[in-house]
Parts: structure tokens; C-alpha cells; sequence
């Protein structure tokens, strides 16, 4: 089809991610390194914390030039994200780097060009292709070897940053002896006040869980992408899931924070909280199970002239039924642990007392509670694998 | 006139890269068993799917029964629909759904919605179903989950879900190419049976040259999206053979 | 010489065996002695607490909701109600009523669960008559007043179901597929532990959808700092603080880098001994197994926030604490997901490399490390993940990081700070979050 010219909008994707996202993506990595490195040497050389080494066009320049080289020449991170390789001669190769320092302006070009080809692939006659060179081992490519040195510079700015001092581990041990000794005698007196703790967490698992699940199941619907088609759906589907992953990154922990604020610290405020992250995260699981589901049911109840609110209740529930309940069991699951971590910041239930506890230093307290959370966690993933077992 | 008219019918696919069927036309009279055959990609699931409007054709018409298809309303598309059974290779049943349930949806474009969302079909398509799934010889299995059934029992399924429809038209696309040779045989003769007994035009696609000659009243062969052959069974010789199926073919009988 | 310890020997196993033979006798006896007693005493005692959770869950609910304080007081939550010694009776007698006449007029949640129903005895149709069901129903009430002395005896045919000319048999399959749920007892019975559940739930957690409407507004110093995070003290140290917000996020996401990153190094060799079909061959392995599996169940279940207390006193308050924290939650964590996915592997190419003569190691090396390293990789990305959130949990209990600065922020009513610190926390957690599901969706 090569005669005939892309069409308008595979110009507008080729120069958008030749032209500014590989670019990008590039100086990106570089800059992460530059910024590791500069953390790695700053503790070696002087011992504290150095962001950005050098005078400030040092790095400017290392990171622009070394993303513009890099794509010029070898084959940089964005490439291989974007699954191309350059094609061309080395004389070409120069005269795209040469080029590429356009920046946006290149990429505004392309848009113009009928094959969408960046300014330096034009004149130099080299092409960026899809596709990947001969499989070679990690080590004898440049993204591996920066990715090796990044992740060297890193393990050794975070030994730097975290002050980590092996030392302590050693001399330091004698003196928890007598912590130690209190978590092995943990204080049973409060064995009938953690129960009842217990229960509390347990119930704020199982509140959100239920309460989570409709919610999620009929948003679901509205993110999935072979069901929301039209000038209506897609936008709703995209609205949807940007709104569910935005809300998913803020932890169930930072929601605890706000409702404790909000409706007063206790066993409301953490159900709320794993409620919110638990419709949220069962929302992606549902939706991509219903992106997943066979389209053949799907073709065949449309083609007995079902209509769509019909073609989902015979073609589509029936799939998904079970794999729903299977994930709202394993959130519930997850629920039970995240309970107790809610707690800690003022989400009531047994979590909170915990968390005193080990404020405090009361060690035979905090076992004791740790006790029980733990039999309440291995009780309910017992329970929550037998059940999903006889789902599957 | 005839009972399906497909006027110079043109699929193109994904943005201009893929042209599945280039100005295809022929019209099919009623009660013919008409038999589409040519290689895998050669378009015959799309030009079947062009019929009910699965796929949207990009520009030509199919015109059932003197309407045109490709203008209907959503509204007035389904109760064509509802006139047009189809079979499906990979048989396409709701997996863990029953037998029953399976072959009620058949019914789905008569039942109003309420009805249906409820699930309480009316008396006398709980009948029905019965005397199609006694039809095709599956009354036994009326409650069992219909992944517990074999290839050939779940065809038989897909085959009582159009019978559901009292179809006028049935579409079948590539019915047997998942079914070992001797339940292929039971398979085609129960679209036989419908073409015969009941007039049911039926538009079939076929991998097996030999399952189209003893089936088939009349064969057309697609070759990369255009007719290459329309004529009857016979009159396939080995030049035409090669010219569908490429050079290196050899006709393979299925018994 | 050495004949006599010979002869002990033989004496020794000959003993043994008939001992372990004997054993295995009694086990299995016993073992179809459970399975006939199961459906009629185990599935009644299940009948019978359902009833009595009912009840207890229904005056818990009342209890709480009429004593507005017990937010405070979580330890009086449940108590037993103050009843007479004739009120305990009628009680229990309540109760094994309901639980006997639901099982005799209709299929109860017990005999759900065990499978089974009645049925008139001699085998002729299903439904069972009405006066079958109450003479079942009488003599019910004797088998239980003999403390279900009929069952011990014969639990094959035990007398009250002689008597009623019923038979109690395994629940035909597709019988009543298309019946309305509320029709049948047991999914009423269900139903209703369901709602009750929900009340009780609703109760303990002290649920007030009317605070959550009303006090909207309570927050507003938070929602102010979400909306408009203020970032003064974004790259310069807040003046009670050591860290600035940057510094502090920067703290974090190395702590669950070097966690990760340790704990995947340990978890990884750990998790082949903790693989089923690679460790599991003889007495020694099936130990180590064993104890591998043994010990990433336990310090899986152990929350970092333990461990990071119990570091936080050992080598001091900050970051190095939380990493430890971490890294050992991450090794228990990992391990286990590893050793899942070592023992769900293709074994065609482990059997095509021992067949080509490979030792232990080099069938490990060939034939189930280039199938786990993808899965391994996606695990440990997720893992970083988990740890990067986990870090400001840590943090809360002297782990350092943004959990410290966030907590200081709290405790010390610095709303727009905390806001500040959420926002940015949550488009860290967002982009990394978004960068490694596609490195992911690459990589497997």
C-alpha cells in the first residue's frame, strides 16, 4: 500500500511516537540514570544526598544528546517499547542525528510527509521499521547494559540513601533480647479482647467485600472495551477506567486517613476505606475478565436477533458469573490482611490495637494480637482456596 | 424472485489493509442448498457474516425476501435476524450454561425483553425446545452443562438453537470443520434434513470439496475475496479444482 | 553373631507391621464409620449452630445498636445475654426444633452441604408423604434425646428413619434445576444467615451512612490540600523534618527496591526447594519441602509493621528498619509465588532433559528456568509494587520514609501538608503502576 500513502491518522501515530515519544522515553531512562548515579556517587565521594551532579547543562546535555546518539545508533529504550529498529547507512544514520535535534518541530514535520517519515529519515534515507534485530543476549545489548549499570547505580545509591549499616544488625542484637523474650510470651489475658477485635476486623473485611462487589460488577460493564463501543461507550469506557486507575493508586491506607478525618477514626472509617480500594481494584479484574470472555456465545445469541441487553444476559453473564466470585473471594481475602494494615492508622478493629501496641513497645501485647491476626488470615485463605477451588 | 440477492458486495477490513471480499454477487432461490467453498481466508466467513450484518459490508447490498438488509434499522435488523438460524464452527454455546438454556436463546428474538432478562420463557418454547432437542436426539441431555458434551453433541446443539428460530435462511459456517469425519456426515445431514423437509434455504461454507458435492445443490468458490466458480457440483473438473485451491492441492475425500 | 539381632529385627517388623496393619484396619473402619455418621449427626450439630448463630447474631445486633458508646468499649460488643436458667432451655430447645423441622419438612442448609436428602425408603419416586415427614419428625426427637444413639449404633440404617419409612440419599443431580430459589429450604435458610450477617456486620462496624453525608465538610483542610497540594516543602525539608517530600519519596521507592530486589535474590534458589515436583523425592526432600513451604506460610502471615517495630529497635528508627521489614515479608512472599509457579511448569521438557541423561541441577538450568523467568520477572515487578505501598504502611511504625512524614504530618494536624504528601504518593504509585504493567504486558 505503500503507493497509496498513510492515511491521516497513521501519520499522526507514526510522527507522534517516532517524533516525540521514543525521544522521550529515551532522555527519560537517561535522566533516571544520571539521577541514580549522581545519588550513587554523592554518597561515595562526599557522603550525602546529591540529586543532580554537575553544573546544570552537564546533565542537560549528556541526557538530550545521549537520547538523540542513542536512537541514532544503537537501539534505545523507546525502540524497543516501540518494537522498531532503524534501518540505514552509516552515513544516513549522521544525518538523521543531525536532524533529530528538531525536537517537536521534526515531528510536526512528519505530519506533512505522506509516509509520515521524520525529517532525518527523509534526508538521510534511513527508516525506523517494526520489527526487532536477531535475538541477542541481554548483555550484548545497550539497553541491557544500561539497564544493568541503572540497576547497580541504584542498589548502590539506596545502600547510601537508607543508611544501611550492617554493623548494627550485629552489635546492636543483645539488646533486643528482652523484646524478644516478651513476643514469645504473648499476653493471653487479652485473648477474649482480641477475639472480639477479631470479629470487628473480620466483619469490616466482609462489609466491604460484599458491599464492593455490586458496585464494581456494574461499572465493570461500563470498562470494558468490547462492550462499550459508539461515541457514547468509548468515552465512557476510557472516563471509567482512567477514573478506577487513578483511585486505585491511592492506597487503601490513604483512604483510611481521609474517612478517619472524615466520619472519625474506627472500624467505619477502614471499612470504608477497603471498600473504596476494593471497588476499584475488583473493577479492573472484573472488566479485564469481560475483555477476556469468548466472543463466539457472544456472535451467535446476536445473530438469533437478541437484542443487547439480551445478548448480555445469555451471552455474557453466564461467562463471567464464576470468575467474578472466584476474584470477590481472593478480595476478600485480601481484605482480611489489609484490614488489619488499615487499622494501624485508625481503621479500628484489631489493627489499631496492634498498632498501639508496637508503638508502645508492648511486644507480648503485639504477639498475642499477631497471634490471632494471623489464625484469622489462614483461616479465611484456607477458606477463600477451598471455595475458589470448587468455582473453578 | 429470489429469496437472497447479494448485489456487488465489498468487505474491507482494519483501515484499508485488509480487502476481504471484492464486488461479490449472486442470488440464491428458495430451497437451494447452496454451498460456499475455497481456502481458509478466501472470505467465505465474511461474505456469511455479511448476511445477518455481523460484519458491516462496506458498500454493496443483501437483499432477503425483496428487503434490503443493509438498511435496516437496529430494531427492524433483529427481527430479521430472528428469520436467519446459524451454525457456527466452533459451535459458539455458552459453556457453562445447560443444554436447555443454550437452545432457549434461540428464541430470544421472539420472547419480549422483560421476559427474557427474567428468564421465564413461555410455556410453549419450553415445548419447542424439547422437540428440537428430540429432533436432533438430545433429550436426555436437556439439563446437563453443555461443555459435557462432545464435539458432534454440541453441533447438535448449535443445530436445535436455529431450529428454535423457525428459520427461513440458515447460515452455516463451516459446521463440520472441527468434527472428525463420521460425525461430520451426522452434522450435514441434519442441515439436509431442515433444507428438505422443512425449505430452509440453507448457505453453507465447507472446507471439504467432496462434503460439498454430496451435499450440496449448487457450489460457488470464493478465491481472495471474488467468485471464482458458481455452478453445480458436478461441474467442478480438476482445472477448476486447481484454479481454487491452488496448484499443489490434491482433492481429499471425506467419508 | 549376628543372628540374634537378626531374629530381633524380624521379630521387630514382624510386630510393626501387624501393629501398622492394624492401624490402617481401624482407620478405615473408622474413616466409613465418619462418612455414614456425617450426613446425619455432623450435618444436624451444622443445622443447629446455624440456628443458633441466628438468634445470638440478632440479639448482638440489638445489643449494639441500643448501647451508643461500645465504639469505645470494643471488648463489650458481644456478650452472652442475661438470661434464667429456664430461658437458657428454651433457647436450646428452640433452636433443635427449628433445626429438626426444617430437616424433616424440607431440605435443610445441613443436608445441602452434605449432599444429600430423603427419600421414601423402598425406592420408589422422590417425594416423600406428609405423614412420612412427621413421623420423621417424632422420631427425630427420640435419636436426639439418646444423644443420636440410633446413628452410632447403624448409621446405615438408623431406627428413626426405619420408623418413618424414609431413607436418607445422596441428592440426584439436575432433579429441581428450575426451581425458584425461595422456594427450597435451605437457600432460605440461607438467605436469611445472609441478611443477618449483613446486620451484624452493619452493627460492629458502626455504620452511619448519615456521618459520612453530614460531615462532608469535616475534612476541609484535607480536601483542600488534595485539591491544591501545597509544595513548599517539596524539595526543601519541612523545618520539624528531616525530609523533604521528594527526599522522602525517594527514601521509599529505594527501600522497596532493595527489598525487592534482596528479597527476590533469596526467594529465588529458596523457591525450587519449596517446589513440590522438584524437592519432593524421597524422606529428605519431602522434609526440606516441608519445612520451606513452613516457613514462607509463617512470615507471610507476619505483617512488616511487626517486623518493622521489632527493627526499629534494633538498629534504630528510619529507613534501614523498614527495609528489613520488607525484605523479609518480600522473601516469604515471593518465595511462595515462585515455588507455585516452579510446580505448575510444562513437565514435558523436564522429562525430555533427565531423558537425556541431565543431573538435578542441569534438568533445573535446561528445562525449568527458561519456563519460570518470565512469570518470576512479572511477580517481582508486581511485588515492588506491593512493597513501594507497604512502605508507607512501614513507615507508620518508625520505618521511615514518606510513612514517617506522613504520619508526622498527621499526628501534627498539617492538613495541606498531608494532602501534599498524598497527592504525590498516589501519581508515583500511578506512573510506576502504569510503567510496569506495560513492562509486564512485554515481558510475558
Amino acid at each position: 500500500m505503500s503507493g497509496e500513502g498513510l492515511p491521516v491518522l497513521g501519520r499522526l501515530r507514526r510522527a507522534f511516537t517516532l517524533g516525540l515519544l521514543v525521544p522521550a522515553a529515551d532522555a527519560l531512562v537517561l535522566a533516571l540514570l544520571w539521577f541514580v548515579g549522581s545519588l550513587f556517587f554523592g554518597f561515595l565521594l562526599h557522603g550525602r544526598e546529591v540529586y543532580f551532579a554537575g553544573p546544570w547543562w552537564l546533565p542537560l546535555l549528556v541526557i538530550v544528546e545521549g537520547a538523540l546518539l542513542w536512537a541514532a545508533w544503537g537501539r534505545s529504550p523507546g525502540m524497543v517499547l516501540a518494537g522498531v529498529v532503524l534501518r540505514g547507512s552509516a552515513r544516513g544514520r549522521f544525518l538523521y542525528w543531525a536532524l533529530s535535534h528538531l525536537g517537536p518541530v521534526g515531528a510536526g514535520l512528519a505530519l506533512l510527509d505522506r509516509e509520515g517519515r521524520l525529517p532525518g529519515e527523509r534526508v538521510g534515507g534511513v527508516e525506523f521499521v517494526e520489527g526487532r534485530p536477531t535475538h541477542r543476549p541481554w548483555y550484548r545489548t545497550s539497553v541491557g547494559w544500561a539497564a544493568a549499570l541503572g540497576m547497580a547505580l541504584a542498589l548502590g545509591a539506596a545502600v547510601g540513601t537508607l543508611q544501611i549499616d550492617l554493623q548494627a544488625l550485629l552489635t546492636k542484637a543483645p539488646a533486643t533480647v528482652k523484646y524478644w523474650q516478651q513476643v514469645l510470651r504473648p499476653n493471653t489475658s487479652l485473648l477474649t479482647l482480641g477475639i472480639q477485635l477479631l470479629i470487628e476486623t473480620f466483619f469490616m473485611a466482609l462489609m466491604a467485600t460484599l458491599f464492593a462487589a455490586p458496585v464494581a460488577a456494574a461499572l465493570s460493564f461500563l470498562a470494558a472495551r468490547n462492550l462499550t463501543r459508539g461515541w457514547i461507550g468509548r468515552p465512557v469506557y476510557l472516563l471509567v477506567r482512567l477514573a478506577g486507575s487513578i483511585t486505585r493508586s491511592v492506597d487503601a491506607v490513604l483512604w483510611a486517613i481521609i474517612f478517619g478525618v472524615w466520619v472519625g477514626m474506627g472500624s467505619f472509617a477502614g471499612s470504608l476505606a477497603l471498600w473504596v480500594h476494593s471497588i476499584v481494584d475488583l473493577l479492573k479484574l472484573y472488566a479485564d475478565q469481560l475483555e477476556s470472555i469468548d466472543p463466539g456465545p457472544v456472535e451467535a445469541v446476536t445473530a438469533t436477533g437478541a437484542s443487547r441487553l439480551e445478548v448480555i444476559r445469555y451471552a455474557v453473564i453466564p461467562q463471567i458469573v464464576n470468575p467474578y466470585l472466584s476474584f470477590t473471594l481472593y478480595r476478600w481475602d485480601i481484605n482480611v490482611r489489609m484490614a488489619t494494615v488499615v487499622g494501624l492508622v485508625g481503621g479500628g478493629g484489631i489493627g489499631f490495637r496492634l498498632g498501639g501496641a508496637l508503638t508502645d513497645f508492648n511486644f507480648s501485647n503485639a504477639s498475642m494480637y499477631m497471634i490471632l491476626v494471623i489464625v484469622l488470615v489462614w483461616a479465611i485463605d484456607y477458606l477463600s482456596a477451598r471455595l475458589r477451588a470448587k468455582l473453578a | 424472485m429470489a429469496h437472497l440477492v447479494i448485489e456487488s458486495l465489498t468487505k474491507i477490513y482494519e483501515r484499508g489493509k485488509v480487502r476481504a471480499l471484492t464486488d461479490v454477487s449472486f442470488e440464491v432461490e428458495r430451497g437451494e442448498f447452496l454451498v460456499l467453498i475455497g481456502l481458509s481466508g478466501s472470505g467465505k466467513s465474511t461474505l456469511l457474516r455479511c448476511v445477518n450484518r455481523l460484519v458491516e459490508p462496506t458498500t454493496g447490498r443483501v437483499v432477503l425476501d425483496g428487503v434490503d438488509v443493509t438498511r435496516l434499522s437496529p430494531r427492524a435488523l433483529r427481527r430479521t435476524r430472528r428469520k436467519i438460524g446459524m451454525v457456527f464452527q466452533q459451535f459458539n454455546l455458552v459453556k457453562r450454561s445447560s443444554v436447555l438454556a443454550n437452545v432457549l436463546t434461540g428464541r430470544l428474538g421472539y420472547v419480549p425483553t422483560w421476559r427474557a432478562l427474567l428468564g421465564r420463557f413461555p410455556k410453549e418454547d419450553l415445548e419447542r425446545a424439547r422437540r428440537a432437542l428430540s429432533r436432533v436426539g438430545l433429550l436426555e441431555k436437556m439439563y446437563a452443562r453443555a461443555d459435557e458434551l462432545s464435539g458432534g453433541q454440541q453441533q447438535r446443539v448449535g443445530i436445535a438453537r436455529a431450529l428454535m428460530q423457525e428459520p427461513e435462511l440458515l447460515l452455516a459456517d463451516e459446521p463440520v470443520s472441527a468434527l472428525d469425519p463420521a460425525t461430520s456426515h451426522s452434522i450435514m445431514q441434519y442441515l439436509e434434513q431442515m433444507n428438505r423437509e422443512d425449505g430452509v434455504t440453507v448457505l453453507a461454507s465447507l472446507h471439504f470439496l467432496s462434503l460439498a458435492r454430496r451435499y450440496g445443490t449448487r457450489i460457488i468458490a470464493l478465491k481472495d475475496g471474488r467468485i471464482v466458480f458458481d455452478g453445480p457440483p458436478g461441474a467442478i473438473d480438476n482445472a477448476k479444482f486447481k484454479e481454487i485451491y491452488g496448484e499443489d492441492a490434491e482433492e481429499v475425500e471425506v467419508r | 553373631m549376628k543372628e540374634w539381632l537378626f531374629l530381633v529385627r524380624r521379630r521387630f517388623r514382624s510386630w510393626a507391621t501387624s501393629l501398622l496393619t492394624w492401624l490402617h484396619g481401624a482407620y478405615v473402619a473408622f474413616s466409613q464409620w465418619v462418612r455414614l455418621v456425617r450426613p446425619r449427626l455432623i450435618s444436624f450439630l451444622f443445622d443447629w449452630i446455624a440456628w443458633v448463630y441466628l438468634l445470638y447474631a440478632g440479639f448482638s445486633v440489638h445489643h449494639i445498636r441500643t448501647s451508643p458508646t461500645l465504639i469505645w468499649r470494643p471488648e463489650e460488643k458481644f456478650v452472652l445475654p442475661e438470661l434464667s436458667p429456664t430461658g437458657w432451655i428454651v433457647v436450646l430447645l428452640v433452636t433443635i426444633e427449628l433445626a429438626l423441622f426444617v430437616r424433616s419438612f424440607g431440605v435443610s442448609l445441613g443436608q445441602r452441604a452434605f449432599g444429600v436428602s430423603l427419600a421414601p425408603a423402598g425406592g420408589s419416586g422422590t417425594r416423600v408423604a406428609f405423614p412420612r415427614r412427621v413421623l420423621h419428625f417424632l422420631a427425630s426427637h427420640l435419636a436426639l434425646a439418646s444423644l443420636g444413639l440410633p446413628v452410632l449404633v447403624n448409621p446405615e440404617r438408623p431406627w428413626h428413619e426405619r420408623v418413618a419409612g424414609v431413607v436418607l440419599v445422596p441428592r440426584a443431580r439436575g432433579a429441581s434445576r428450575y426451581r425458584p430459589w425461595w422456594t427450597s429450604a435451605y437457600a432460605l435458610t440461607a438467605a436469611v444467615l445472609i441478611g443477618v450477617t449483613v446486620a451484624l456486620g452493619w452493627a460492629v462496624t458502626d455504620i452511619q451512612l448519615g456521618a459520612l453525608v453530614r460531615d462532608v465538610g469535616k475534612p476541609a483542610r484535607l480536601w483542600r490540600g488534595l485539591s491544591r497540594p501545597d509544595l513548599s516543602y517539596f524539595f526543601t525539608p519541612h523545618p520539624m523534618e528531616t525530609d523533604s517530600i521528594f527526599g522522602a519519596l525517594v527514601k521509599s521507592l529505594f527501600m522497596a527496591l532493595l527489598a525487592t530486589v534482596l528479597g527476590a535474590a533469596i526467594a529465588f534458589p529458596l523457591s525450587f526447594l519449596g517446589a513440590r515436583n522438584i524437592t519432593a523425592t524421597g524422606p529428605v526432600g519431602r522434609l526440606v519441602y516441608a519445612l520451606t513451604r513452613g516457613f514462607f506460610n509463617v512470615f507471610r502471615s507476619i505483617e512488616s509493621i511487626f517486623w518493622a517495630s521489632i527493627f526499629a529497635i534494633w538498629v534504630g528508627f528510619g529507613a534501614f528498619a523498614g527495609t528489613i521489614a520488607l525484605f523479609l515479608h518480600t522473601i516469604a512472599a515471593l518465595g511462595k509465588l515462585y515455588s507455585e509457579q516452579v510446580e505448575h511448569i510444562d513437565p514435558g521438557p523436564v522429562e525430555a532433559a533427565t531423558a537425556a541423561g541431565g543431573n538435578r541441577l542441569q534438568v533445573i538450568k535446561q528445562a525449568v528456568i527458561p519456563q519460570v523467568l518470565p512469570p518470576f520477572l512479572a511477580f517481582t515487578l508486581y511485588r515492588w509494587d506491593i512493597n513501594l505501598r507497604m512502605a508507607t504502611v512501614v513507615g507508620f511504625v518508625g520505618g521511615g520514609g514518606i510513612g514517617l512524614l506522613l504520619k508526622n504530618f498527621k499526628d501534627g494536624g498539617e492538613w495541606t501538608q498531608v494532602g501534599a504528601v498524598i497527592v504525590t504518593f498516589a501519581v508515583t504509585v500511578w506512573l510506576l503502576d502504569f510503567v510496569s504493567g506495560w513492562v509486564r504486558e512485554r515481558i510475558v
